[in-house]
């Protein structure tokens, strides 16, 4: 009896023990979906005096201001008391654990494509930093009912769910760098046009904004040869996405620099390729908003 | 006619008043052609400078067999760097320029972040005489943010090159 009383201690503290292996690796993976998400800088207002994921940081848009939130775990200002379904939700649908819609600012028009495996694994490393008691900004914790009124209403109207799905014909690693960009990486948010009503103009997929978030130019990704960058290798993507250095040599700087510092740049070497796999293999967009290139400016000289 | 009118209200003889005239209508030009100069010097010293990170970086991404050739470079971007702070004394900011008027209205700020370029790249040359790619890369990256660091705040941001027509 004793034995087997003994017995079943081992075996109950085995089981934990590979509960714990299991978390473990959800939250590695999880501080990697957090690297190829950008770091969520969006969400750490430190020129401000806030730390990192706690919110507070102004967004300006051609919509207006917007103030990211406090998404770390602390129970009164942060996301401590969510449920795993109050998280996917917000993520992949864009509705707050109260039920009211997000502004698309926050991009779950992007993280709609995100596996449910991803948007847990985010979960749980979160969960594992430090709560950092910050108060959202008011706007986000009693915005006025208008403006509820007309996120639930564009949501309504121009949001599409949908996880991500891959396209047989292509190559894994294909697949694997246009789940991240769309997805994950949410690369589209700043990149891709939008159209008068705010939501992305999918027609120019990736083909660059002179309206990116804090009033920053995003640049065209497709490989349009003038105004995009066809005239990148692959090579020179990841190295970009590692370094924050274009090929010219020159660096980069604001947002771009802040996902790559927080994000990009501690992302698999491979996942990185995928992504240059994937961008190489867009159709080229020309954009004339972007038409301004080194070779007129060289001609400006 | 105003060279007279001075001369009559002066009583300096009319010749003289107007061949100072002519003497500073030259300076002028001379002036706005030492702008001008000054404007493209500044270019083609930064044209430099990224063309030997972007040397460097050929060479380490591309896993090319002149890591010999990395100490070379390095070395000029520490002599560049050295030139900086001379190329940006005149203050120049008409003209087809990315150099933000606050070069000149925050000097102080300007030559700190000249001054970490200048340290990083001294750094990187030092590096570089080793030859090993991993830290090279590390310390080339490290320069690069000196870049950024000083091009945040005294370049002009790339919303502003490409509202900018191309004639300016």
């Amino acid at each position: 009896m004793r034995a087997l009383c003994s017995a079943a201690v081992a075996i109950a503290a085995l089981l934990a023990t590979a509960a714990a292996r299991a978390d473990d690796a959800q939250i590695v993976r999880g501080r990697a979906v957090l690297e190829a998400a950008g770091g969520c800088t969006c969400h750490s207002d430190m020129k401000g005096g806030g730390g990192p994921l706690s919110g507070g940081r102004a967004m300006k848009t051609p919509f207006g201001v917007f103030y990211s939130t406090n998404i770390t775990p602390d129970p009164e200002t942060g996301i401590g008391r969510w449920s795993d379904a109050d998280f996917v939700r917000a993520m992949r649908e864009g509705l707050a654990p109260d039920g009211h819609a997000y502004f698309p600012v926050f991009p779950y028009t992007s993280f709609t494509g995100m596996s449910d495996d991803d948007v847990l694994a985010l979960k749980a490393y979160l969960f594992t930093l430090p709560p950092v008691q910050r108060e959202n900004h008011p706007l986000n914790v009693m915005s006025p009912f208008q403006w509820r009124i007309a996120a639930a209403t564009w949501r309504w109207m121009f949001f599409e769910p949908g996880r991500f799905v891959p396209d047989a014909a292509q190559t894994p690693a294909w697949n694997r760098g246009a789940y991240l960009v769309s997805a994950v990486a949410h690369c589209g948010e700043c990149h891709t046009p939008r159209t008068l009503t705010g939501a992305l103009d999918r027609s120019r997929w990736l083909a660059g904004s002179k309206d990116g978030p804090e009033g920053e130019l995003a640049p065209n990704l497709t490989p349009d040869k003038d105004t995009g960058i066809g005239l990148w290798t692959k090579t020179d993507m990841v190295w970009f996405l590692q370094n924050g250095q274009l090929p010219n040599g020159d660096d980069t700087e604001g947002l771009m620099a802040e996902v790559i510092e927080h994000g990009y740049e501690h992302m698999p070497e491979a996942d990185l390729q995928a992504i240059a796999e994937y961008l190489a293999s867009l159709p080229p967009v020309r954009n004339d908003d972007l038409a301004r290139d080194d070779r007129e400016r060289d001609q400006a000289q | 006619m105003h060279s007279i009118w001075i001369a009559l209200k002066t009583g300096i003889p009319a010749s003289l008043v107007i061949a100072l005239g002519i003497a500073s209508a030259a300076s002028a030009q001379d002036a706005a052609k030492m702008d001008e100069g000054a404007l493209k010097y500044r270019q083609s010293l930064m044209e430099s400078v990224g063309g030997d990170m972007a040397s460097i970086a050929n060479i380490l991404k591309y896993g090319l067999p002149f890591v010999g050739n990395i100490s070379v470079h390095a070395d000029g971007l520490a002599s560049h760097a050295k030139l900086v702070t001379a190329a940006f004394e005149r203050k120049v900011t008409a003209g087809p320029t990315d150099a933000e008027p606050a070069i000149w209205e925050k000097p102080d700020e300007f030559a700190k972040r000249v001054k970490a370029f200048e340290t990083e790249t001294a750094k990187l040359a030092e590096i570089a005489k080793a030859g090993d790619p991993a830290a090279i890369g590390v310390q080339l990256k490290a320069t690069g943010k000196t870049c950024g660091g000083c091009h945040e705040s005294f370049r002009k941001p790339k919303e502003e090159w490409f509202k900018r027509s191309g004639g300016d």
